[in-house]
C-alpha cells in the first residue's frame, strides 16, 4: 500500500522542519541508529583490517579466525588486541587496525591488578569503564542501544498493525462488532502486564522475539480506541459514501480511503510509543525479567550500577545514555505533535 | 539448592539440632481453654509399641558401664565476657511460623529458636570435636554399639520452669513419630534411626539406634520434648501452634509481646537459666536480649549496619569487604568498625556444574571432561572473587574427619579440553568457533540456574568455555520454576550447591545412587548410573567406623572426579563480618566449626562467645562522631586454616 502524500501532509512535514529542536534531535537519532547499524566495525574486538606476512583480511563480517591464522599457538578466535602488541613489537610490517572500541559487549577483559569493575581509561580504551565482570561499559551500552532501537521499532510496527487494524475494523463496522470488540479491548487492557510478564519469564527464558511477543500481545489495546474514534469520524463523510457507491470492498474502503485520512492521528503518537518500548525493555531487564544474560541491555546495567554505587561510572553513563536518548524521541515527538497540530491545518468545508 | 533438598537438610540439622542442642521456648502460658490432653494417647502409644518403648529399674542397667562426663576437655569460652545488653541484628525476612515441625518451620530463623540454641543431651567442643555434658551430665555406651546410656541432669528445666525429666524423651518420640506435626520426613528419619528408648528412673534413659555409627552421638543425643506443653496436640497442630513457640532449655527465648509480626522479633535471655553456672555454658550467651529487625534488602540492612543501628555485618561477599567497607573507609579507619576474616573447618556448600548424564551427548564420559577442563573456575575464582574463593577440590570438601588428599579438580585447559571433545567426535570448529561434529551437531548446552547472583559467573565462564569450542547458553531461572526444573532432572547442566547435611561424614547415597537416577524429586540431579559406585555407597552406607567411612569415601570421590559428572567449583574457606567496635570477642574470636551462617550471622552468635561492653559505646560513638579516634582493628584468624 503505498500513501501519497497529500498537500496538508507536506505542509505538516515542512512546518516539522522548521521546529529546529525536533528536527535535530531527529537527525541526532537517525545518526545514532545509523553508527549502531554499523556497530560491528565502531565497537568490536575483532579487528578492521589485519594485514599478515602479505595477506590482507578483513574479519569483521566474516566467520572467526583461529589464533593459528595469524601464528598464535591457540585455535580460538584470533585477541586482536594482543595480536597488535605483538605485530608491533616485531616491527615485521604486519599490522592490526582496530575499532575505536576495541572491544565487544560479551569479553571480560581483567586488567592485570585491577579487579572489575574497573574505572575509565583512555589508556586501556575502556572510556566508559567496565562493569562488575571486567565488559566494557560502552560496548555494552552500544550494542544495549541497538537492541532497545530494534526491539522498540518492532514494537511499534507491531502494536500499530494489531491496534490499528482493530481499531479500525470496530469503527467501521460499528454496533455489535464495535460493542464486543470494547468489552474484550476493556478486559485485556486490565490485565496485570507486568505481572503476566514476570510470570512467564520466570519459567521460560525469553528471547527477542518472545519477549516482543508478550509486550505487544498486551499493548495493542491503547491505540484501538484513538483508530476507533477517527474511523467513526471518516467513515461518516461524503468520500467513503462514494467509495461505497462506486462498489469498494470494505478493505478498500478501510485500508484505501479511511486509514490514509486517519493516520495524522496516531502519527504523533509514534515517537511516544518508542519510548514506551524503551522505557518497558530496561524496567524489564532491570528487574531480570528481560532478555536472558549476557545479552547487553541498559536495564542490566543499571541495575549492575544501583547495585555498585562506588563504581559510578556504570550507573552515571548509563543513566545519560537513558536520558540523552528518551530526550531525542521526546523532542520528535512534541515537534511532531506541533506540527500535526489539527487546529493549524483543518479545512473546515 | 532445590527447596526440597533444603527441606530435607534442614530438617535433618534440625533433628540432629534436637538430638545435640535441642529447644528454646516460649514461656507464655496459653488460656485453659476446653480440656485436651494428648498424655493418655501417649501413654497408649507406648504400651502399642513395646518393641520401642522399655520401661525398666536402675537395677536393669548393665553393671559394666564405664560413664563419662567430659571433665577432661577444655572450655572455649572467655572468662572476661561481661553479661547484659541488646544486640541489634537484622533477619531478610519474618519467619512463617514459631513452630518446629510441619509446614514452613524449615526457614531460616529456626537457628535462632532452635537449632543454634537449644541443648540436646550432648554437647560438642567445637575446637576439638569431643562430646561434653548438656542436659545429660554423664553418659555411657552400651556393647552393642548401637545404644547410649544417659544420666540427665538434675537442674535442667525448660524456660517455664517445668524440670527435664525421663518422660520427655518417651514423649519426643510419640510426637516425632505422630501424624499431628505433619512431617512425613521427621516421622520417616525416626522410624528408619531409631531402634528404642529405655526409661531405667526419672532421670535415667537409653536410647538404642537401627544400627552402629561412629557419629553415634550425634544422632542419639537429642532434645526432650515438654509434654506439659504439647497438652493440645491435634490434627489442627500446625494452626494452634503455628505462633506458640516450645518452651527451651536453651538460654534464649521469645516472650508473646516481642513478636511484632513483619516487623521484628526479640530473644529474651532465660533468667536465671539453670546451665548460667555450668562448664561448657558460662561465660556464654552474654547478651541479655537480640532484637532483630525485618530489613529486606541487603544493600539497606548494609546501611543500617553503617549508621550503627545493626551491630554485625556479614562482609562475606568480596563486594561488601572489598569496595563497599574497604579498609580505608572512614569508619573503618576512625576506629568504630572492626573487620574480622575467620578461617573455619566446616563442610563446604557443594557448588559446582551438575551435568545430568541422561542427556544426549552429556552421557559421553568424554564430553563432560572436556567441559570440565573448558570450566574456567580458576578465573573466577582469581579475577571475580578477587582471589577469597578457592577451587572446590571434590564433591565433599570441609570434612575435618574425612579428608581427600591427593584428590584434585581439572585444571582449566583449553588444549585438554579440546583432545576430549575430539574424542567424542568434535573435531571442527564452526563459522563462530563452537565444535560441531561429523552430524552437524553444535557442542552447545544450557546450564540452568536459580542464584541471580551466579549471573556473572556464568557469563564469565561462558566467555572461557568458547575458547574451547564449547558453547554454554545460561538460563537463570526464578527459585521455583528453576528447582522443579533440576528436581524432575530436564536440565543438561544445574549450576548450583547443596548444603551439607551436618553430619560429620558426607552422604554419597542422596546424590550418586542409581537408586535416585532418573527419577523426580531426588538428589541425584546428575543421573549417576555407576553400579561399581552403588555398590561402594552400599558399603559405606554399612560401615562402622570412620577408618572404613574414610578409605571408601575416598574410593567414592576417585569414582566421582573420573566420571565427571560433577564439576566442583569454588568454595570459601573463611568467613568476616565487620561489627561495632562494642562488641567484644575472645581472643581467638570463634571456634573452628562455627560459621556466619549467611547473612543473618546466627552461626556467628550460636557459640554466644561475644559480648557487649556499654562502656565502650560512648567513645565509639564519638569516633564517629568527628571526636578522637580509635585506632583501626582488622584481623584475621587463620588459628584453624588448612596447611
Amino acid at each position: 500500500m503505498v500513501f501519497r502524500l497529500d498537500p496538508i501532509t507536506r505542509r505538516k512535514l515542512r512546518r516539522f522542519r522548521s521546529l529546529r529542536r525536533g528536527w535535530w534531535s531527529f537527525l541526532a537519532l537517525a545518526a545514532l541508529l545509523v553508527l549502531a547499524a554499523f556497530a560491528e566495525l565502531l565497537v568490536n574486538s575483532r579487528a578492521l583490517v589485519v594485514r599478515y606476512q602479505g595477506h590482507t583480511y578483513f574479519p569483521t563480517y566474516t566467520a572467526f579466525h583461529p589464533g593459528t591464522d595469524f601464528g598464535e599457538s591457540y585455535t580460538y578466535e584470533a585477541d586482536y588486541r594482543r595480536l597488535q602488541a605483538r605485530f608491533r613489537r616485531a616491527g615485521r610490517g604486519d599490522w592490526v587496525l582496530l575499532p575505536v572500541v576495541p572491544y565487544n559487549p560479551y569479553e571480560n577483559s581483567f586488567a592485570a591488578g585491577v579487579y572489575p569493575p574497573a574505572r575509565p581509561s583512555l589508556a586501556e580504551r575502556h572510556f566508559l569503564g567496565t562493569d562488575t565482570t571486567g565488559r566494557d561499559v560502552l560496548a555494552r551500552l552500544f550494542y544495549g542501544f541497538r537492541i532497545a532501537m530494534i526491539f522498540s521499532l518492532l514494537y511499534l510496527a507491531l502494536v500499530y498493525l494489531v491496534g490499528i487494524s482493530i481499531g479500525c475494523l470496530m469503527g467501521y463496522f460499528g454496533g455489535g462488532f464495535d460493542l464486543a470488540a470494547q468489552r474484550i479491548v476493556e478486559i485485556w487492557s486490565n490485565m496485570p502486564f507486568l505481572y503476566i510478564v514476570i510470570i512467564v519469564a520466570s519459567i521460560l527464558t525469553p528471547n527477542l522475539g518472545l519477549l516482543l511477543g508478550i509486550v505487544v500481545l498486551f499493548s495493542w489495546t491503547g491505540m484501538t480506541y484513538y483508530m476507533r474514534t477517527a474511523t467513526y469520524k471518516e467513515k461518516a463523510r461524503d468520500y467513503v459514501a462514494a467509495a461505497e457507491v462506486l462498489g469498494a470492498g470494505s478493505g478498500r474502503v478501510i485500508f484505501s480511503h479511511i486509514l490514509p485520512n486517519a493516520i495524522s492521528t496516531i502519527v504523533t503518537f509514534i515517537p511516544f510509543t518508542v519510548n514506551d518500548a524503551l522505557t518497558a525493555l530496561t524496567a524489564l531487564d532491570f528487574l531480570g525479567f528481560g532478555l536472558p544474560p549476557p545479552t547487553p541491555s541498559w536495564g542490566e546495567l543499571l541495575h549492575q550500577g544501583t547495585a555498585n554505587l562506588d563504581a559510578p561510572w556504570i550507573v552515571a553513563s548509563t543513566f545519560a545514555a537513558l536520558v540523552i536518548v528518551l530526550s531525542l524521541v521526546t523532542f520528535i515527538g512534541e515537534s511532531i505533535r506541533e506540527a500535526f497540530d489539527a487546529k493549524k491545518f483543518t479545512i473546515y468545508e | 539448592m532445590p527447596r526440597n533438598s533444603r527441606f530435607m537438610n534442614r530438617t535433618l540439622i534440625s533433628i540432629h539440632a534436637v538430638l545435640l542442642l535441642a529447644t528454646v521456648g516460649g514461656c507464655h502460658k496459653q488460656a485453659g481453654e476446653a480440656v485436651r490432653d494428648i498424655g493418655p494417647e501417649a501413654t497408649a502409644y507406648y504400651q502399642a509399641h513395646p518393641d520401642f518403648f522399655h520401661f525398666a529399674t536402675p537395677a536393669d542397667l548393665p553393671a559394666d558401664l564405664v560413664w563419662h562426663d567430659g571433665h577432661d576437655v577444655p572450655e572455649f569460652a572467655a572468662p572476661e565476657a561481661k553479661r547484659g545488653g541488646t544486640l541489634h541484628g537484622w533477619i531478610d525476612d519474618f519467619p512463617r511460623t514459631l513452630r518446629f515441625y510441619g509446614p514452613d518451620s524449615a526457614g531460616t530463623f529456626r537457628s535462632f529458636i532452635l537449632d543454634d540454641w537449644a541443648l540436646g543431651l550432648l554437647g560438642r567442643q567445637p575446637n576439638t570435636g569431643q562430646y561434653v555434658p548438656s542436659l545429660a551430665r554423664a553418659w555411657a555406651y552400651g556393647k552393642d554399639r548401637c545404644t547410649m546410656y544417659f544420666r540427665l541432669d538434675p537442674d535442667a528445666r525448660y524456660c517455664d520452669g517445668v524440670p527435664v525429666r525421663a518422660d520427655d524423651y518417651l514423649f519426643a518420640f510419640f510426637i516425632f513419630s505422630s501424624r499431628y506435626i505433619h512431617d512425613p520426613f521427621t516421622n520417616n528419619y525416626i522410624a528408619k534411626t531409631f531402634r528404642s528408648v529405655t526409661k531405667y528412673d526419672d532421670l535415667t534413659i537409653a536410647i538404642t539406634a537401627q544400627e552402629p555409627k561412629p557419629d553415634i552421638e550425634d544422632r542419639l543425643a537429642l532434645g526432650p520434648v515438654p509434654e506439659h506443653f504439647y497438652r493440645e496436640l491435634g490434627d489442627d497442630y500446625p494452626e494452634r501452634y503455628q505462633w506458640r513457640l516450645e518452651p527451651t532449655t536453651g538460654p534464649y527465648t521469645v516472650k508473646s509481646e516481642d513478636v511484632h509480626k513483619g516487623s521484628s522479633i526479640d530473644l529474651t535471655r532465660v533468667p536465671h537459666w539453670w546451665a548460667d553456672d555450668k562448664p561448657f555454658f558460662r561465660h556464654r550467651f552474654n547478651v541479655d536480649r537480640i532484637h532483630l529487625e525485618v530489613i529486606r534488602d541487603t544493600n539497606k540492612a548494609f546501611e543500617s549496619f553503617k549508621r550503627g543501628d545493626v551491630d554485625l555485618f556479614s562482609l562475606r561477599e568480596p563486594q561488601y569487604w572489598y569496595d563497599k567497607l574497604p579498609d580505608g573507609d572512614p569508619l573503618v579507619q576512625r576506629g568504630c568498625i572492626a573487620k574480622a576474616v575467620f578461617y573455619n573447618q566446616v563442610p563446604c556448600i557443594t557448588y559446582g556444574f551438575y551435568v545430568n548424564t541422561a542427556q544426549p551427548l552429556l552421557d559421553h564420559r568424554d564430553i563432560r571432561e572436556g567441559i570440565a577442563y573448558a570450566a574456567n573456575f580458576d578465573l573466577v575464582d582469581q579475577r571475580y572473587f578477587h582471589g577469597d574463593y578457592v577451587r572446590m577440590q571434590t564433591s565433599s570438601d570441609g570434612y575435618a574427619l574425612v579428608p581427600f588428599p591427593g584428590i584434585h579438580p581439572r585444571p582449566f585447559s583449553t588444549d585438554q579440553a579440546l583432545v576430549s571433545f575430539a574424542r567424542a567426535g568434535f573435531t571442527k570448529r564452526g563459522p563462530d568457533g563452537i565444535l560441531v561434529n561429523g552430524q552437524g551437531q553444535r557442542l552447545s548446552f544450557t546450564v540452568t540456574s536459580y542464584h541471580d547472583t551466579l549471573r556473572d559467573v556464568l557469563t564469565i565462564l561462558r566467555q572461557e568455555a568458547a575458547k574451547a569450542g564449547l558453547e554454554l547458553n545460561i538460563e537463570i531461572l526464578d527459585g521455583t520454576t528453576g528447582a522443579k526444573k533440576i528436581m524432575e532432572k530436564h536440565h543438561q547442566i544445574a549450576f548450583m550447591a547443596f548444603q551439607p547435611s551436618g553430619a560429620r561424614y558426607p552422604d554419597y547415597w542422596q546424590m550418586f545412587d542409581s537408586a535416585n537416577a532418573d527419577k523426580p524429586q531426588t538428589n541425584n540431579i546428575t543421573n549417576t548410573v555407576d553400579p561399581a559406585l552403588d555398590r561402594l555407597i552400599a558399603a559405606y552406607d554399612r560401615a562402622q567406623t570412620m577408618d572404613e567411612i574414610r578409605r571408601l569415601a575416598y574410593q567414592m570421590e576417585v569414582r566421582i572426579r573420573d566420571d565427571a559428572a560433577f564439576i566442583p567449583a569454588y568454595k570459601l574457606p573463611f568467613f568476616r563480618v565487620g561489627y561495632w567496635r562494642w562488641i567484644k570477642f575472645p581472643r581467638e574470636f570463634a571456634t573452628r566449626e562455627s560459621d556466619d551462617g549467611g547473612v543473618e550471622l546466627a552461626g556467628v552468635m550460636g557459640d554466644g562467645l561475644f559480648w557487649i561492653d556499654q562502656d565502650a559505646r560512648p567513645a565509639v560513638l564519638a569516633a564517629r562522631d568527628s571526636g578522637p579516634t580509635l585506632a583501626p582493628e582488622i584481623k584475621v584468624y587463620d588459628q584453624w586454616k588448612a596447611k
